[in-house]
């Protein structure tokens, strides 16, 4: 798995399994569970006040607020239709709804864009930074959001370009320099691939375009990665593929980051397994004398 | 973030299935197999992982290259090579459970482990070294904020607490955990196990199967013989019950058939052609192999209500009364009707016995106390394990007795040799 999936697969096992049994007549269980996703994302399948007939998937996000204001609602109200409910679950952002007595033939699409929720929250805002973008028009303020608690995405677009800047904090000391090397391999990845978008790495303070800018952060273990995302990763067809992968980021960077650990720790398991037989070879047999069971005995060499 | 505000991630790893979840669920949200398919390459430990991959040939991203659970099962990943690195509960290969853990975490759970408090499982016995490793894992891998690994038998007893009043929650009880391949009977005497005085069982859910296949296959032939296992399966989970009395219960059979009889309708795999099994004696007699393993195996013979009352013998004085009090079952091989009302009963002859035998001998002058037997069954036995460690993860206690990551890197991994019990009542 080299890059992460899009969908959340505990979404799509419950709404398949719940959808099906409702499809097939079955007793509709009252259901209830919440669950995590990357960013702080909580979510949360249950019945709406007891109603087993209906079940409502909600999300939390923290900084959905800050979504808001690019026109998540609109978005998310055009992607899932009837399903997006007005009002919000309290404590959540955004809640959807299925009446299990009033299904669809087929469910799969349900159950396909259920699952991208977290992904078409985050749309909204690079999809209007796209438009402007197509649209020639310079001079928007730079989107700003707080994605995580200590970690930001900017988001400006050009006439030419959209530029995308995230900020990430690393916990570990070690994390910074495996980050480092791996982001390296982006601008190799350049190379090899003309149609990738530009990647500009910096450690410890932001890059240029963000040097107006007092909220961002400065330290050894803040790291800044630029995108530059030109007309061909922004067009109409190619949209949807650049923000699935660029959304999630983030997460992409810090799950390399843990298997290039998870790598490194097989091979130091694999040395030393190697030096300890080079050891137990290099033991010196002890020397003395040796008893047989009728009391003969004998030198050891 | 702050890590407490998302739930924590409870996973437990057995030897055939892994569970795995959120803590403050009801169930765990996957169940898969403990199976990782590897490309042959990359097998762990061989000279090959020793050398650097070198540039321009596949470029180093073998290690990326496997997949777990039903996917290692699948066609998908016909050329890979199928691993359980977990053999009878315990950890064998560190390279391919840690490789199996990344993608629990990243793939399934979609969780970002810096994040999450994380509560792993261990089997009774585990070594302190293999604490050590599963800690140096999450905390220098994954740098997960906190762990916590706890035993599986004391998370099942604390499962079975949702069923009783809160005042007699306590951590002393008898396991029984029945899965698919072994039955382990575990004492555990304030959160503690007795270690030495655990018993396994050479009967589990696969011998019952197996038991009811060779019934059906003497007598049924319209199950295709590729599926009769499945069939068999599907009958014990389906219709299969403990009897008080296996006497009786022929003879309840053979006066009232229509009322005991049950039939299973089945489709032909291949040709897609229904086909109906007559189910008989079976619903009551695969169960009963607990009771009377000599039904199947002739080298066995002992009752599981008779290893029950040995091991508790065996156990410390003092809390073997503890031990008769809180039987509790765990696994999904104890899911069947009034299993825990026949083993109580078993349980209770054999120390209403010892007791009598005893008054007896002092010659009367001597009445003991009557012993008091309770088995505990409750609906989470299936997951009980999973649900213990939810239950627990989603107290704020829990986040008192983790280790967190800045502890583990003052002293170590030695920290996680020792994990506080926690939960009892104080």
């Amino acid at each position: 798995m080299i890059i992460l999936e899009q969908n959340n697969r505990i979404i799509v096992e419950l709404l398949e399994q719940k959808f099906a049994n409702a499809k097939e007549g079955g007793k509709h269980d009252n259901v209830n569970v919440t669950f995590a996703d990357f960013d702080g994302v909580l979510y949360k399948l249950s019945n709406p006040d007891g109603d087993r007939n209906k079940i409502i998937l909600s999300i939390s996000l923290k900084f959905y607020a800050e979504l808001q204001q690019h026109g998540a609602d609109d978005l998310l109200r055009r992607v899932y239709g009837a399903n997006f409910r007005q009002n919000p679950e309290n404590g959540f952002n955004v809640t959807l709804e299925y009446d299990l007595n009033n299904l669809p033939a087929d469910t799969s699409d349900l159950v396909t864009k259920a699952s991208a929720l977290k992904r078409n929250c985050f749309a909204s805002v690079f999809e209007k930074y796209f438009e402007f973008q197509e649209a020639g028009q310079e001079g928007h303020k730079r989107a700003v959001i707080n994605y995580r608690e200590d970690e930001t995405m900017y988001i400006e677009a050009k006439a030419d370009r959209v530029t995308v800047i995230f900020s990430t904090v690393f916990k570990d000391a070690d994390d910074v320099i495996i980050g480092k090397v791996f982001l390296q391999e982006f601008r190799e990845g350049r190379k090899a691939s003309q149609t990738a978008p530009a990647v500009l790495y910096s450690l410890g303070e932001p890059p240029l375009e963000l040097k107006d800018l007092p909220g961002a952060r400065v330290g050894e273990n803040v790291g800044y990665i630029t995108f530059v995302l030109f007309p061909r990763h922004t067009n109409k067809k190619t949209r949807d593929n650049t923000i699935d992968l660029i959304h999630s980021f983030r997460d992409y960077l810090h799950y390399h980051i843990k298997c290039s650990k998870v790598y490194l720790h097989t091979r130091m398991r694999a040395k030393t397994t190697d030096f300890l037989k080079v050891l137990n070879r290099a033991k010196p047999e002890v020397k003395g004398e040796k008893k047989t069971f009728s009391g003969r005995t004998f030198q050891t060499q | 973030m702050s890590a407490h505000q998302l739930p924590a991630c409870v996973i437990d790893n057995g030897t055939g299935y892994t569970k795995l979840g959120f803590a403050g669920n009801m169930e765990p949200q996957f169940i898969i197999p403990s199976a990782i398919a590897v490309k042959d390459k990359v097998t762990s430990a061989n000279s090959q992982a020793l050398r650097w991959n070198n540039r321009g040939t596949g470029a180093g991203i073998d290690d990326l290259d496997f997949f777990i659970g039903d996917e290692a099962l699948s066609p998908a990943a016909a050329n890979y090579t199928v691993k359980y690195p977990i053999r009878h509960g315990i950890v064998e290969d560190w390279d391919l459970m840690e490789r199996y853990w990344e993608q629990c975490i990243f793939k399934y759970l979609r969780a970002e482990p810096e994040d999450h408090f994380f509560l792993l499982t261990e089997p009774p016995l585990n070594t302190p070294e293999n604490r050590e490793y599963t800690a140096e894992i999450m905390f220098e891998s994954f740098n997960v904020p906190g762990l916590y690994i706890a035993v599986q038998a004391v998370l099942a007893l604390t499962a079975s607490w949702q069923s009783r009043a809160a005042n007699e929650r306590s951590l002393t009880g008898l396991v029984i955990d029945s899965g698919d391949g072994v039955t382990h009977c575990i004492p555990v005497a304030d959160g503690y196990v007795i270690g030495s005085c655990i018993k396994h069982i050479p009967i589990a859910g696969r011998d019952i199967t197996y038991f009811i296949q060779n019934l059906l296959r003497e007598r049924e032939h319209a199950i295709p013989a590729e599926q009769s296992y499945e069939v068999a399966k599907t009958i014990k989970e389906r219709y299969c019950y403990v009897c008080p009395d296996v006497m009786k219960e022929f003879v309840k059979y053979d006066t009232d058939a229509e009322k005991w009889l049950k039939t299973y309708d089945g489709i032909n795999n291949i040709t897609k052609k229904p086909f109906s099994v007559d189910i008989g004696y079976e619903r009551f007699l695969g169960p009963e192999i607990f009771f009377h393993p000599e039904f199947c195996n002739p080298d066995f013979t002992t009752p599981i209500s008779d290893t029950v009352d040995n091991l508790i013998q065996q156990c410390p004085i003092d809390v073997r009364r503890g031990l008769y009090e809180n039987i509790v079952l765990s696994g999904g091989s104890t899911m069947f009707k009034d299993f825990a009302r026949k083993l109580q009963r078993d349980v209770k002859r054999l120390s209403d016995a010892r007791l009598q035998s005893s008054e007896a001998l002092s010659g009367g002058r001597l009445k003991p106390k009557p012993i008091d037997v309770q088995v505990i069954s409750h609906k989470m036995q299936r997951y009980a394990v999973w649900f213990g460690g939810s239950m627990l993860a989603s107290t704020a206690e829990f986040y008192q007795v983790s280790h967190t990551k800045a502890e583990y890197m003052e002293k170590g991994p030695s920290i996680c040799r020792y994990n506080p019990v926690f939960g009892a009542l104080t």
